[in-house]
Order: structure tokens, then sequence, then C-alpha cells
């Protein structure tokens, strides 16, 4: 059984807690890096849409990336940058159609959602359960991709 | 796995890895100049130089480039023995009379109580070590742009003919992987040059943003299959029109 990062924007508040737990679960030389999520603007009143890296099935962003630093981890289907391959080309933040590779101008780094290891630190503190990381049983995973 | 002794400590490390992998993961600090993780080892600056041996080697030993010497069982190294600085030392006092204004040069051979070099400055020095990873990753990411070109004395990394490179895409990879900081380039958002050669940058739609240059994206869209419309507006846009789309999913889930 593997896990899915669930978003659900009815319940979103704006609160922007997913924001600060990603930041300082992502440390850059003790201070917090850049978030990887971002609650935006839902386009009607009251409603946030928490924007995530979808983890997609045919990743523009690995296919950008001429060096093969975007992989996927095997464990927790997460599309992994490593940064000590990166060469900062931007080809993975431009070519996202979701804008979910994001360039951290402060550290000099491209980073993205690597679901932390299997253990989103956003869905933890999410107080409103928008944001949850649940075991999908392997045939939906199948059936939808 | 296979176990070896780094400074007096057993570790595990993968097969088929390097030496300088493990070294590192120690976080021990030892100087690799010409050494990145997107490009092959190549061996060309020497200062990764590490002492080897083995119980069974009678006390022999061998002092190797620890990027390019792959791990082995029961390999004992030693990274900062008197030899190995010395080794480190000379190599550093060299590059120093090759490129004595390199900052990155002089603040390491600093670091190795190097401050002035003991051989003759090289006239019209560059800062410029001639380690090739410019070259390696303009060759790995498909380009090609740039080589070394002549030999000796003489030699320098420049595009072909030293005009313009007409494979450049502008992708700043190469000026990003230089461990002196030698390639320059501008970019003012709207222009960006390097190696002689002008770029426009693609802008998007909507906030008027620079992301990649023109020709990067092109390369992008015909050998990589990345839809052209990707490129139109730039990650904020996206992540804005993602939240948008979202939004109004949800808000016909409320209405219904
Ligand atoms: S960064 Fe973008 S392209 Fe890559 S997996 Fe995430 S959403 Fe997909
Ligand atoms: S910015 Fe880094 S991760 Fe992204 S495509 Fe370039 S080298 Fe790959
Ligand atoms: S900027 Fe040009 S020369 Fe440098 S790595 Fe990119 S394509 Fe090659
Ligand atoms: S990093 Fe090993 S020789 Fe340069």
């Amino acid at each position: 059984m593997k896990a899915r990062l669930i978003v659900n924007p009815n319940l979103c508040t704006g609160c922007r807690t997913c924001e600060l737990a990603c930041s300082f679960t992502h440390m850059v030389g003790g201070k917090p890096g850049l978030s990887r999520i971002y609650p935006l603007d839902g386009g009607f009143k009251d409603l946030y849409v928490p924007v995530v890296c979808l983890q997609c099935e045919d990743p523009a962003c690995a296919k950008s990336c001429l060096v093969d630093a975007i992989t996927r981890n095997p464990e927790t289907g997460a599309m992994v940058l490593d940064e000590q391959k990166c060469v900062r080309c931007m080809a993975c933040v431009a070519a996202c159609p979701f804008g979910c590779s994001l360039f951290d101008r402060i550290n000099n780094l491209v980073v993205k959602c690597d679901l932390c290891d299997g253990d989103p630190a956003c869905a933890h503190f999410c107080p409103t359960k928008a944001l949850e990381y649940k075991p999908i049983e392997e045939h939906i995973l199948k059936s939808t991709g | 796995m296979v176990n070896i002794t780094i400074n007096g400590k057993l570790v595990q490390a993968y097969e088929g890895e390097m030496l300088l992998a493990a070294i590192r993961r120690e976080n021990i600090d030892i100087p690799a100049l010409c050494h990145h993780e997107a490009v092959e080892p190549y061996g060309a600056c020497r200062l990764c130089m590490v002492e080897i041996t083995k119980n069974e080697w009678d006390g022999w030993k061998n002092h190797v480039t620890s990027c390019l010497y792959p791990v082995e069982e029961g390999l004992i190294v030693n990274t900062h023995t008197p030899t190995v600085i010395e080794l480190r030392k000379t190599i550093l006092d060299l590059f120093l009379a090759s490129s004595p204004h390199s900052t990155v040069i002089k603040k390491l051979a600093a670091e190795y109580g190097i401050t002035r070099t003991s051989y003759e400055e090289v006239p019209d020095s560059t800062d410029c070590i001639l380690c090739g990873l410019c070259t390696r990753i303009c060759d790995k990411m498909g380009f090609s742009a740039i080589s070394a070109v002549g030999r000796g004395h003489g030699k320098e990394i420049a595009p072909p003919l030293k005009e313009p490179p007409p494979d450049c895409v502008g992708c700043l990879s190469c000026a990003y992987i230089c461990p002196t900081h030698y390639i320059q380039f501008t970019d003012n958002g709207k222009e960006r040059t390097i190696w002689g050669k002008k770029f426009k940058l693609l802008r998007c739609e909507k906030t008027g943003l620079p992301t990649i240059t023109e020709e990067f994206a092109a390369y992008l869209i015909k050998h990589r299959e990345i839809p052209e419309d990707y490129f139109k507006i730039n990650d904020l846009s996206h992540r804005r029109e993602l939240a948008l789309k979202m939004g109004q999913i949800t808000q016909w889930g409320r209405e219904a």
C-alpha cells in the first residue's frame, strides 16, 4: 500500500501553517528554506487552494532536466531533486506546468516537494486536515495513475 | 556495502561509488575543484588526493585522486597525512602561479598556509584552471558549444573559432559550475549574454517576468517533448492558474 498527499481545498482556511512547516523542515544552513507549498486564492470567497507538486506520472521537471537531477523515489513516489547534481539551469522551473519546481533565490537552490521522505510536514501540521497523507490501495493507484 | 576505514573510522560505502563520495559523507573537508555530481569524474585538479593502503599491503601506501578511485573492501584511507598535505600544497602553489588573482584559489591556498606562490606568476594569467567542468557539463547537456582549444601554455576554454558559439543556448550551466567563477555573463532581465552571444529571455505573458532563453525553451520543446504552452507563463502564474482551476472545481462541488 502506498500513500498520497491528498489536498482538500474545501477545508483550507489559508492559514499558511503548511508553508511554515515546509520551510522549517527544509532548513538550509540552520535557516528556514523556501516553502514548496502555497495556499493560494481559489477565485471564490473564502476559498483557498494549497498548491503543491503533484508528483506527476509523466513529470515535465524530470523530462526537462538534462543532467538527470530529478528522479522518482520508488518508496514514496516523490520526484526528488538532487541538489548536488543540479546546475541551476532553471529548465525544470520553466517547464513544470504547475509551477512547483521553484528557485530559492536566497540560497541559490532549485527546490521542489519531496514528500519529506514519506512523512510530509505540511500534512502533519495542517490544523483543518485540508492536507492529509493517506495510504491508498494499489488498485486505485493503478486506475488513476 | 563495502567496509572501508577513513581517518581511523570504520565506515560503510556503496558498491561502485568513488572514495570522494564516502569521504564527503563523513563531512571531511578535502578540496575537489574539478568534481561535480552532474558529470563523470575527470581527475584534472589532483587536489582530492588521499593516501590509501590495506592491511595486507605490508605497509605499502599509494596516493590516489579520490574522485576517480572506486571504494574497495578493506581500504584504509587517510585524507590529511603530512605527505597528502604537502602534495596539496604543491598543487595549490602551482595554481597560485597560474591563477594568482582568483579569489577562490587564493582562499584555498591560504587555508593550506600559502599566501604567495613560490613559482613565477604566469604572465596574462586568467582565473581559469582548465578543470574542464564547463565543457563537460555543456557536453553532458547535449550542446557541446564550447571546448578546450590550443595546447600547453596557450590552452584555454573557448567557443569554436572564438566566435559566439552557434550551439550555445545560454543556459548558464557552465558559469554556474565553474569553480573559480571565471565564466562571465550578463543578464538584465530582458537579454542575456554569455560567450559573446546574445539571447532574448522568454517572458511570462501574465507578469512579464523573465524565465529561460528562447533558445533553451526551443531545445526543450524539440528534444524533450515539453509542450510549447508550458513556457508561456512563469512558475508563479502557473501556481495561480492551478489554484483557480482547482478552486472552480471545488466551488462546483459546493454548489451541487
Ligand atoms: S514539479 Fe511539476 S512537473 Fe514535476 S512532478 Fe511536480 S508537478 Fe509534476
Ligand atoms: S535547474 Fe537543476 S534540477 Fe532543474 S533542470 Fe536544471 S539542472 Fe535539472
Ligand atoms: S551557456 Fe552555452 S556554453 Fe554554457 S553550458 Fe549552456 S549551452 Fe553550453
Ligand atoms: S576533484 Fe579529484 S582530481 Fe579534481
